[in-house]
């Protein structure tokens, strides 16, 4: 059968299937079209879920602060929203013509879908319009409500592009186990191709990752914004800017590794050599820069607030901590980033003095791992929690009662997540996979209850003083440049990933890549790639940015009220 | 301003430069689109073994499990006390020797699953050909062992690669249940009275719970349908029963599967 597939697949080739792209190859245009494309169109799809979020607060909670940056948010996105489809023309013209027999498969498959997404497209385009440029039309009472739901329609129109296009990616990767090479593409079913075995982990998984992605995106563009500024009420406005983005980005990232473990699970359930392929074979060593990347995001991210801790009186109360904190951020992040499962040659092997280490080998499974990132949440999490708290002193009789009982959760969920990582050496694996999901509720359970104890006990708070907006020292913006670096290059080393398993496949074991770039390259090649694609994608950014503020003033209005207390 | 623009710069550029020297600095590994092999009549065992050795070590993926000691048995250091995979391969199922043992481990891997290992293998015999099947078999042989694969095994490969692929059917096309059934590694799985493991669902008394025309889209589609209890082996049967049996053999299969009441 495997002789009759290549005879096959050879007639196809000579028939036209592939044609190759001047002087970087067809695999290098597409890589480049597809990755780009797809950082835009994740920055178009997560602004507008939290530019919703902040302008319901700005209509629920009367505070037009966040009305103003909800604005701002959608007139980046505005601009953004046409660089997203221009990188997507390229990618289909890219695709139909470089790859003729493969999109023909596709359309063959999904052409009702794509007639379907343009059609979305075309009205998510038309509500994006209304709700930027009715801004100041509908800005009071009952136009105003009106005008929020069009932010819903938006993110409604967008969320359903993205699963309309998932479906046709997550085909590829795992396309339902009854079609065969044998399967004529006009004998499949829609519905049944769409609802394949990852399609919905992918699209919960983007959609989380959009909103992590955009706030970063958002706090870098902040921080030029407060480089930039003029003066000082600019500066505080940027400076608020920023921090809002890395709130949104970093809250998110905490949630994302859920979805991710998901995702994985269903590879694994779906063909365990694809997830062996993925965990353990050619790519092991992913996850190792995964891991260090993830280190610079958590480093990053706490550093960030520590420093504008600075800004807030009373913080200072707080600040011997943080020495601790960044231990924990460090030991986490070492043992995160310990390999374990590696391809190893002969040599490697006798040099190693056996299959793992015999020292680092015990900090590379996944017991040590899972205890270290869930121990690294819980320290960002301990940080957001004192930067909250710094400028005011709670006046509800029960403070110091609730602050104890703050902490000891804080104890629970770090005691439960240390039991069950100890535990974890000493039961089957299989056992070992479960304990995960008790150190995540944890974790979890721990978040939910401390900040809802947070909330209650913040109630008519005693000021410390209000949070001096703008007197950040550059380097705190700096941080958000690397912060929004790093997820950039996050998101190509994922997309790597997940397009990487295939291997030598369009189409998982059902389609062939028989050019001459089948073969799924090394990382080192990968990252030269996805350091080339993030460039491009920034460069572009910065660039639109920078014709946006040509074309219009910042919506930050200069006050005469007082500088705002909260956060 | 322009200070603040070239500081960025330096910032995103150094970041990007900081990540891209990492990567490259780890071991690059590729993986490879497995070559078709062609080997002529007179290939020799060396030959065999080192066209295995690079199947082993890249397309085939072997070593993503093999040699890690966790997922699947070492082969080429000592498993167990007992060696390297070709000092302990003829002495694994008795009265068939490494070759065929070898040969049948790559092909119908689930049949022979080591204890203590979870059945993840996939079977070979559909990612590579009959001739880098072989080629494996003695690369794996020269572990400690004998090569004993020779040009004369390899057509005989292929016309067992053309019995499998639907012109004879299973075990030679013999319509004895009993016989497809362990010709087709199925009691390496499920349980037929007395014979079999219990990684599938136990197939005893299938004809009280399933009708004909289900046991046989369970043949032919194994996981459009999935017995409870058993979701995480979802992927795990092979799907290409319905081009390996003929038309004569499968009916014969539900039948009896049917009347196992």
């Amino acid at each position: 059968m495997v002789d009759a597939l290549h005879v096959l697949q050879a007639a196809a080739d000579t028939s036209g299937a592939y044609r190759d792209f001047p002087v970087i190859g067809s695999r290098a245009a597409i890589w480049i079209a597809a990755e780009i494309h797809l950082m835009f169109a994740a920055f178009v799809l997560g602004v507008p879920i939290f530019a919703v979020v902040a302008e319901a607060i700005g209509i629920f909670g009367k505070d037009q602060r966040y009305d103003r940056l909800a604005k701002e948010f959608t007139r980046l996105l505005l601009i953004a929203y046409s660089a997203t489809a221009i990188w997507g023309a390229v990618f289909v013209f890219l695709l139909s013509t470089l790859y003729p027999r493969f999109w023909a498969y596709l359309t063959a498959i999904f052409g009702v879908s794509m007639w379907v997404y343009v059609s979305i497209f075309f009205f998510e385009s038309f509500t994006l319009y209304l709700y930027y440029y009715g801004w100041d039309l509908w800005k009071q009472g009952r136009a105003k409500i009106v005008h929020w739901c069009l932010g819903i329609l938006l993110n409604i129109w967008g969320t359903a592009v993205m699963f309309i296009a998932d479906s046709w990616l997550t085909y590829m990767m795992t396309p339902p186990r009854d079609i065969t090479p044998e399967t004529s593409p006009t004998s499949i079913k829609l519905w049944h191709a769409i609802l394949n075995h990852t399609w919905m982990p992918i699209n919960i998984h983007r959609l989380i990752g959009n909103v992590v992605f955009g706030g970063a995106i958002v706090g870098a563009y902040a921080s030029y914004r407060f480089l930039a500024a003029k003066t000082d009420e600019e500066r505080a406005h940027y400076d608020w800017m920023g921090y809002v983005g890395n709130f949104i980005a970093i809250s998110a990232l905490i949630v994302l590794p859920f979805a991710g473990y998901w995702l994985g699970r269903e590879i694994y359930q779906y063909d365990q050599s694809m997830g062996i392929t993925m965990m353990g074979g050619f790519m092991s060593w992913l996850w190792v820069i995964q891991a260090f990347l993830i280190a610079v995001l958590f480093l990053t991210g706490n550093y960030y607030l520590w420093i504008g801790m600075g800004r807030i009186p009373g913080a200072e109360r707080y600040q011997p901590y943080t020495k601790w904190l960044l231990v924990v951020l460090v030991l986490g992040a070492l043992v995160w980033g310990t390999p374990h499962t590696m391809i190893a040659d002969s040599r490697e092997l006798a040099a190693m003095g056996g299959s793992h280490h015999p020292l680092l080998g015990a900090l590379g499974v996944m017991s040590a791992k899972n205890t270290a990132v869930n121990l690294m949440i819980l320290s960002t999490f301990l940080s957001f929690l004192l930067y909250r708290r710094a400028n005011i002193r709670q006046v509800v009789p029960w403070a110091k009662t609730g602050t104890r009982i703050q902490a000891a959760m804080f104890v629970i969920a770090a005691g439960v997540v240390l039991f069950f990582g100890i535990r974890g050496y000493f039961v089957e694996a299989i056992v070992r996979i479960g304990y995960s999901v008790y150190q995540v509720g944890a974790v979890l359970a721990c978040i939910v209850f401390v900040t809802v104890i947070d909330v209650l006990m913040a109630r008519g708070a005693q000021s410390l003083g209000a949070i001096q907006w703008g007197k950040m020292p550059p380097r705190s913006q700096y941080a958000l440049f690397i912060l929004a670096v790093t997820f950039t290059w996050l998101m190509g080393l994922m997309g790597f990933a997940r397009s990487g398993i295939r291997q030598h496949w369009h189409v998982w074991q059902v389609m062939q890549d028989t050019t001459p770039y089948a073969a799924t390259p090394a990382l080192g090649y990968a990252a030269i790639m996805i350091s080339t694609c993030v460039l491009i994608f920034l460069s572009l950014v910065g660039f639109i940015f920078w014709l946006g503020g040509l074309a219009e003033k910042s919506t930050f209005v200069p006050s005469t009220e007082a500088p705002h207390v909260g956060h | 301003m322009w200070a603040t623009n070239l500081r960025i710069i330096g910032i995103v550029l150094g970041t990007l430069a900081l990540y891209t020297l990492i990567a490259n600095k780890i071991p690059q590994v590729q993986s490879e689109v497995p070559h078709a092999l062609t080997l002529g009549a007179n290939v020799t065992p060396e030959q065999l073994v080192a066209a295995g050795d690079q199947l082993y070590h890249g397309a085939g993926g072997c070593t993503a499990c093999h040699g890690l000691g966790t997922r699947a048995p070492n082969l080429l250091t000592d498993e167990k006390g007992l060696g390297p995979i070709g000092a302990r391969c003829g002495k694994r199922e008795a009265g068939k020797d490494c070759k065929a043992y070898l040969y049948e481990s790559l092909t119908s891997p689930r049949a022979y699953v080591v204890s203590g290992y979870e059945p993840i293998m996939p079977e070979m015999g559909r990612i590579l050909s009959p001739q880098q099947l072989w080629a494996l078999v003695a690369f794996l042989e020269s572990n400690s062992g004998t090569v004993d694969v020779s040009a004369a095994d390899i057509p005989a490969a292929s016309a067992a690669s053309g019995a499998t692929s639907g012109a004879a059917g299973i075990a030679n096309g013999s319509t004895d249940p009993m016989t497809m059934i362990r010709g087709a590694g199925c009691t390496g799985c499920h349980k037929v009275g007395t014979e079999g493991g219990a990684i599938g669902p136990n197939l005893t008394h299938v004809g009280s719970r399933l009708s004909a025309a289900l046991i046989r889209e369970c043949i032919l589609r194994p996981d459009t349908r999935v017995a409870k209890g058993y979701e995480k082996f979802v992927g795990v049967m092979p799907k290409m029963f319905g081009n390996q049996l003929t038309g004569a053999q499968l009916e014969a299969l539900v039948q009896f599967l049917s009347s196992q009441k």
